[in-house]
């Protein structure tokens, strides 16, 4: 993933072909000869490579589609605790008490490791790769999520 | 090695020279549930515990590599070689034993599907500098899967044998074999930033983690392991597809999901109870008592005795206290088949990897009690044998943990023979009064584990556990199991029930047995309302509560307790501690003092519940029944 020093860094996205970060709006669109491009239209070009994805925040039929095909909107992630279940995060870092963090560590929880949370309830269900692990709540709140890269 | 550098020099001499006839112990290790055991099987033909719990395996198993006089040990499942918690304290001391002495080998099971958690372990193996052989077990699953893993480039990367098997079945155990000589130390290049480094390899070389707190560098030093191992394996594996054993898969979920796995978790138990309640304690008992002890054994034993001159020594043997027409009749005719079907139960959930599925389903009730969903493996455990139970309490990551689990499987927790006996009275009573027995028994467990959980010192573990893929159970290691558990048993419980036939006989004899009775009277039949001759029951049940509930059901048959009797016959019993057995465990794992306490806890509770079932039962109006 290409990281670039972003100043407005909640608006930034990140293109889903080429990776490139940017904050949306500007004259991409128009620089790239996007023959719709006036006013407010709901898709982003990314100045890049120009691929297009619709505005989910702009476009009421973007979400509702998403949702018929069973696929939410991307989320800042925050903590696994705070992951909605069925969603994927990437860990960001393990925060609490040092003898919690070793047996996770031991499990397989590190930086930059793809987590997938099945569910929340009884106890939140996680999966790293092939290992499936049950952990509850505050277990879960010292597993904080990359933004970024939550999907 | 008290300073040993971040990276030792590599090119160690091989463990055993080449041409030599072998190691002469093989250390079993690896992750929880990469089959540890069935490659254990597979290399000495012999039967371990195989389970899918992680943290089951407690006790080490130990056989001799076919054809060999090579030991070969089996050793609990761990995530790092530095044990955080008493059980993989075992596999740590086994490693460090293996590393201390020469000609010792450490074979580390892996699953291939895997390959990066058990690489950390490998990573670890170099630092100690131990002689190891990597051995890809599940090669098949990870093949279906789509997962491609270069064996030669792994083996050159760590410097290893690196060996693929499928241990259950058997394939590419005789390589692993013939590969135990060739065992190295594993490379140890890290990196690792010198801050992490060397706290790790002096914690590793003096084999000792500092009780209570676990450092705060061990997870920097298990993510930099991680850090590494992930880079080898994704250089010499590749990625799994997501899909594939798309059934397992689904099943597992289910069997966890917050609506579906309720009614998963109810057709459980159902079946154990029609298993072992209905089948056990019904229809077996039925055949093997009835038919085979009352119809046969007993009536041949006695005229056998018939020709023995002395009254004493028949009586002895065969009376009404007799050693073979009650205690072996007592332990071979109903506890035997009760005990044999639960545990066959048991091991098919375990070998299912259902059980710590029943861990997510039940923490938050576990919680209310200060424990957490992982002490439900020692509480079903416990439903057959709560000595072998308060046993795994090891599992549990505190002590205060460990000791409210000791105290809610001596006090409410049934053992299989003693579950079998009170199910098949409670069938006998209508619904509405064995509700009370339930309701009794669990409301005391809650009650004693809120009070307990808020008065014991210490804090509550935190709840990871590791759900294995649900698999079906292999029929022979479910059979195996069984049996060696029967045998523990039996070997347990047989000599407590004739030493408490024993001690009944010999109170009879002298007299002694009726005025014991009188003196229990105010307690049995004041406060409980029992008949006097009850008395007996509950003093052998001080040796084991089932062999008292036996008695009872004796009595009960017999058509000598209405329900309220029954009921509070039954709840009292129910809450004595199990056996003199579990008394001596508890003993032995917290000490003489800890024991007593429960025991000085538990007796008077039990009356004293006992009394207040009677007093609410009649209020209820059950003595019209």
């Amino acid at each position: 993933m290409t990281t670039l020093p972003l100043a407005a860094g909640s608006d930034a996205v990140t293109c889903a072909l080429c990776g490139f970060e940017y904050v949306p709006g500007g004259d991409s669109c128009r620089e790239h000869g996007c023959p719709v491009a006036f006013g407010t239209c709901a898709t982003r070009h990314c100045p890049r490579c120009g691929y297009a994805v619709p505005d989910e925040r702009r476009s009421l039929t973007a979400r509702l589609v998403r949702r018929l095909l069973g696929r939410r909107p991307p989320a800042a992630a925050g903590t696994l605790a705070e992951l909605p279940a069925g969603r994927h995060g990437v860990v960001a870092r393990l925060e609490g008490d040092p003898g919690l963090l070793a047996r996770l560590t031991a499990q397989g929880f590190a930086p930059g490791v793809a987590v997938h949370l099945v569910q929340r309830t009884p106890t939140f269900v996680v999966e790293l790769g092939e290992t499936t692990i049950a952990v509850e709540q505050r277990v879960a709140e010292a597993i904080v999520l990359d933004d970024t890269a939550s999907r | 090695m008290a300073t040993a550098p971040a990276t030792l020099p590599e090119g160690p001499a091989p463990a055993v020279a080449p041409g030599a006839p072998g190691p002469r112990r093989v250390v079993l290790l690896g992750n929880p549930n990469v089959g540890k055991s069935a490659l254990f099987n597979a290399l000495t033909g012999l039967r371990a515990t195989v389970s899918n719990y992680p943290g089951t395996t407690v006790e080490i198993y130990r056989g001799r590599l076919l054809g060999t006089e090579t030991e070969v040990v089996d050793s609990p499942g761990l995530n790092s070689i530095l044990p955080l918690s008493e059980d993989e304290r075992v596999t740590w001391d086994l490693v460090r034993q293996a590393r201390a002495e020469g000609g010792a080998v450490v074979v580390q099971v892996a699953d291939a599907k895997n390959l990066r958690r058990a690489l950390l372990l490998t990573l670890q193996l170099g630092q100690l500098e131990v002689p190891t052989v990597l051995v890809l077990n599940m090669s098949d699953e990870a093949r279906e899967r789509g997962i491609r893993i270069d064996a030669a480039g792994l083996e050159a990367a760590l410097g290893v044998p690196v060996r693929a098997t499928v241990a259950t079945r058997g394939l590419g155990v005789d390589e692993v074999t013939s590969a135990l000589t060739s065992a190295r130390v594993p490379r140890n290049h890290i990196p690792m930033s010198e801050d992490v480094a060397g706290p790790a390899l002096q914690l590793l070389a003096d084999g000792e983690t500092p009780p209570g707190a676990v450092p705060a560098f061990l997870s920097r030093y298990h993510e930099a392991l991680l850090a590494h191992a992930g880079e080898i394996a994704g250089r010499f594996a590749t990625d799994a597809e997501p899909r594939g054993r798309a059934f397992s898969r689904h099943l597992g979920r289910i069997a966890v999901h917050p609506a579906w796995g309720w009614p998963v978790l109810a057709a459980v138990l159902w079946g154990l109870y029609e298993v072992v309640g209905v089948f056990g304690a019904g229809t077996l008992v039925d055949l093997v008592e009835t038919g085979l002890f009352h119809g046969y054994v007993n009536p041949w034993v006695t005229s056998l005795f018939a020709v023995v001159p002395w009254a004493a020594a028949r009586d002895l043997f065969v009376g009404e206290y007799g050693l073979i027409t009650m205690g072996l009749s007592y332990g071979l005719a109903i506890v035997l088949p009760i005990v044999a079907t639960f545990f066959t139960a048991f091991a098919l959930l375990e070998d299912s990897g259902y059980l710590p599925r029943l861990a997510v389903m039940t923490d938050r009730i576990f919680r209310v009690m200060g424990l957490n969903g992982k002490a439900v493996l020692p509480m079903v455990l416990g439903l057959g044998c709560d000595t072998m139970a308060t046993l795994t309490t090891r599992i549990l990551p505190t002590r205060k943990e460990r000791l409210l689990a000791m105290l809610l499987l001596a006090l409410g927790v049934p053992c299989s023979a003693q579950l079998g006996v009170i199910l098949a009275m409670l069938a006998a009573v209508p619904v509405s009064a064995a509700a009370v027995w339930f309701v009794a028994v669990a409301g005391v467990m809650v009650a004693v584990g809120w009070l307990a959980a808020r008065l014991l010192p210490g804090e509550r573990g935190d709840f990871v556990v590791e759900l294995p893929p649900m698999r079906l159970p292999s029929l022979g290691n479910v059979l195996s199991k069984t049996a060696a558990r029967v045998e523990w048993y039996l070997k347990e419980a047989l000599p407590l029930f004739l030493l408490g036939t024993f001690v009944l006989f010999v109170l009879d004899r002298a007299r002694l047995l009726d005025s014991i009775i009188r003196a229990g009277q105010p307690l049995v039949t004041g406060v409980l309302g029992l008949p006097a001759e009850a008395s007996a029951a509950f003093l052998i049940g001080f040796l084991r509560r089932d062999f008292a509930a036996t008695r009872l059901f004796d009595m009960s048959r017999g058509g000598g307790l209405d329900v309220v009797q029954l009921v509070v016959a039954m709840v009292t019993i129910t809450l004595f501690i199990p056996c003199i057995a579990n008394v001596f465990m508890i003993a032995k794992e917290r000490g003489w003092r800890t024991a007593a306490a429960i025991a000085a806890f538990i007796f008077p509770l039990a009356f004293a519940v006992g009394g207040l079932v009677r007093v609410v039962m009649l209020g209820l109006g059950f003595g019209g029944i």
